[in-house]
This record gives structure tokens, sequence and C-alpha cells, in this order.
């Protein structure tokens, strides 16, 4: 099923389902992308990412990009771009109700531009895009409700930003909050390529030449940050994606070891039952 | 719409002594401490039905009289669908530590709590 719904007041939502698909362009407005299977990749100036369905994407208004689809499996695409009055309004409206999460992610800045990087598509936000989402493929058409549903999505994609991006800023020892903000903005370049290519091996050097920082200081300010050195952080990884794949599909548990990256099946499932308290199979099972 | 009937709130002036009373006395199973009602910190006792809990709340001086408290698969739908029909909420959904909830009245002033229970794990 695929729908572009361009509401009254210019919000526009997109689903489609496609296996191969490229398309280059300009965001005319502040847009929020997820997918629900598969994935697919993006290209912002150098850098290419790909979101999972367990990320999504934020792309500021004006941005130039290039997203391309090329998978054996389908994939779901759903995305949501916001007008300016309507962020304004969101803004106004919500700075008076809850100043702190607002002020917080925004500081005094005049223009909504946030971290365009990838954010785990987990808690309110969740929810809230998949309530729309089926509301949207059952045929739903009361723009009211649409909105309702934007309206949540983007306190609760505030409430990400905040956890995210301010309150991680906050951890990184440095006394200057522009330097805490350049710190963050490159340990995300390197969440994200750890996002991105969690499928292979990424030695640290590389980690740190694509983050623009040195090894020695990458590893002491991710750990600050995140509070997971970057290889706990890509282990936690592949085991979250090792659980979607174990859920939704059938390849037998060797084939899922070498689709998220693991070499040795062993260490795999012994990690596994570390932080699930559970096997793959029985959790597959139960899934 | 579908709305169920999940938690009987009792409020009581000392927790303890009314635990004792539903666990002693009435032979009933603590179920475990949530927060619930916008931050008011609450236990929830098993009963009979494995879909009902009783949900305890220490008594506060501005505590009007218990919501009902309902509970919904999409909180924002049933919101918006309540407001077209012209029911009265207190104030627009909220998010709390258990999922998203909305508290509305009916004609009469009685208390009614819309709670969309959400998996954060």
């Amino acid at each position: 099923m695929e729908y572009l719904k361009i509401l009254k007041n210019n919000n526009v939502i997109y689903s489609g389902t496609r296996q191969h698909k490229f398309t280059q362009q300009s965001t005319a407005d502040f847009s929020i992308r997820f997918v629900f299977s598969g994935n697919e990749n993006y290209s912002i100036g150098r850098r290419n990412l790909s979101i999972y369905p367990d990320s999504f994407l934020i792309l500021n208004k004006g941005t130039s990009f290039s997203s391309a689809v090329d998978c054996a499996q389908p994939v779901q695409s759903f995305s949501i771009s916001f007008d300016e009055k309507f962020m304004d309004e969101f803004r106004n409206c919500r700075m008076m109700k809850d100043s702190k999460l607002l002020k917080s992610a925004l500081g005094n800045k005049q223009e909504m531009e946030f971290s365009e990087t990838i954010y785990p598509f987990t808690g309110d936000i969740f929810f809230n895009i998949r309530h729309l989402k089926n509301h949207l493929d059952s045929g739903v058409q009361d723009e009211a409700l649409i909105n309702q549903y934007l309206n949540h999505c983007l306190i609760s994609y505030f409430k990400i930003y905040n956890e995210e991006i301010c309150q991680k800023a906050e951890r990184l020892n440095f006394l200057n909050r522009s330097t805490k903000i350049e710190i963050l903005r490159r340990l995300n370049l390197a969440k994200e390529y750890l996002y991105t290519n969690y499928n292979r091996s990424i030695s640290l050097d590389e980690l740190a030449d694509y983050s623009c920082l040195s090894v020695n200081h990458l590893l002491r300010t991710f750990k600050q940050a995140f509070r997971l050195t970057p290889h706990q952080f890509l282990v936690q990884l592949r085991l979250q994606r090792a659980q979607v794949l174990l859920r939704n599909t059938d390849y037998p548990v060797n084939e899922v070891v070498n689709l998220i990256g693991f070499e040795c099946p062993s260490s795999f499932i012994r990690l596994f039952r570390e932080h699930f308290q559970t096997t793959p199979l029985k959790y597959r099972q139960s899934a | 719409m579908d709305m169920t009937i999940k938690y009987i709130p009792v409020f009581t002036e000392d927790v303890e002594k009314q635990l004792g009373f539903f666990t002693d006395k009435l032979g009933l199973e603590v179920s475990g401490t949530k927060s619930v009602l916008f931050g008011q910190e609450c236990t929830f006792i098993k009963t009979d039905n494995p879909d009902v809990f009783i949900a305890l709340f220490k008594q506060q001086n501005n505590t009007k009289s218990a919501p009902i408290i309902i509970s919904t698969d999409d909180c924002l739908n049933d919101y918006h669908s309540l407001k077209l029909a012209g029911v009265n909420f207190y104030n627009e959904p909220q998010y709390t530590p258990i999922g998203l909830g909305a508290e509305f009245l009916d004609p009469f002033g009685n208390r009614y709590l819309l709670i969309e229970e959400r998996s954060y794990c």
C-alpha cells in the first residue's frame, strides 16, 4: 500500500513499500523518517547512513539528501514532514505548557533546528507512530485526529532529543557548552556509523577517523556520553537486531549470527543469554 | 473504542494498615508498586480476575473522589472520540511512567482516568 497524504495545514505523510527506489531531494520542511521493515540508505553530504526498524532519522528544513532502497525483501518506509507554521504553533504552545523540556532542547534558538542523526525508535514515539500508521492504513480521514497524533509525535520526539542530545552532552567532561555540543556531534557520527555498519567488522581506527576524533578521545568521550564503550554499544545493537531477525524470519541461528556481524555462534549465544536471560532458540519460540 | 475497567482505586490514610487488611484478612496478594495517576505512587493488588487489580493510593489532602480507571489500547483516539462526543476532560493526555493517560468527568462530577499502558522495555 502506498499513499501520500497532504493535510490542510500542509503537513505531509508518506507511506510506501518498495524493494528498489532512489530519490534525490531537499527537505522542504522538518521531517522524520522511519522504516517498518528492511532498511533504507540515506546520503547527506558525505555521510552515508541506514535506518532500520529500531531507529529513525530526522532531517532539518532545506537539507539536501538522497535515499535508496535496494533490498531482497520489501521495505516499508514511513515519513512525516511538518509544516513550518505547525512547528511554530507547537513550539509556542509547548513553551508555555512544558517549558523545561523545550528550553533544554532548543536553548534560545529561534529556528527549530535539530541534530540530523539517527535516534532510537523506542518509547512513546514508537507507540504514537504505530497508532498513527494503523489509522492511516485503515483509511482514517479525520485530520483533527491525525494532527493530534502528529502533535504527540513532536512531544515524544522532544523527549528523545532531550535524552539523546541534551542529557548526553551534559555528561561530557568539558566546561564549555559549545565544546560539549561539538564533541557530541562527532560522537553521533560514530554512533550512526555503528548503526549503519553493524553487520561487518569495524576497527576503532576507522570509527575514530569517521567521527573526526583520535582513538583515545573517542573511547573516553563515547563512554562518558553513552555509558558504554563503542564495542559494548555495537554488541548491544547487534543483539537487538538479532532479536528482530529471530522474531520475524525463519533464518537458522547460524545465519542470524552472520547477518548481524558476529563471527562465532557460541559467543553470540553466550552474549544473547547474558543480555536477555534466554537462549536465541527459546526467544524465537516465545516470540 | 475498546475500554475496559482494569483498576479499582482505593484511597487510604495508612497504606501499610490497608495492605495488611487486604493480604492478612482477605488473603489477597500484592502484585507490585508502580507509579500511576500522574506521579502518585500506588500498590497493585491481585484479584480473582487476572485482568482487574485493586490500586491502593495514599490519601492526599487534595484527593477528591476516587476515579474509575479505564484501560484503553489507544488513548489519543479515545480522547479524540470522547471530546467530539462532548465529554469534559480535565486536561490533554499526559505521559506517565506507565503510559499515556487522560482524566475526564461525567455530568455528575464523577472522575474517570483513561489509561493506555505502554511497555517501555
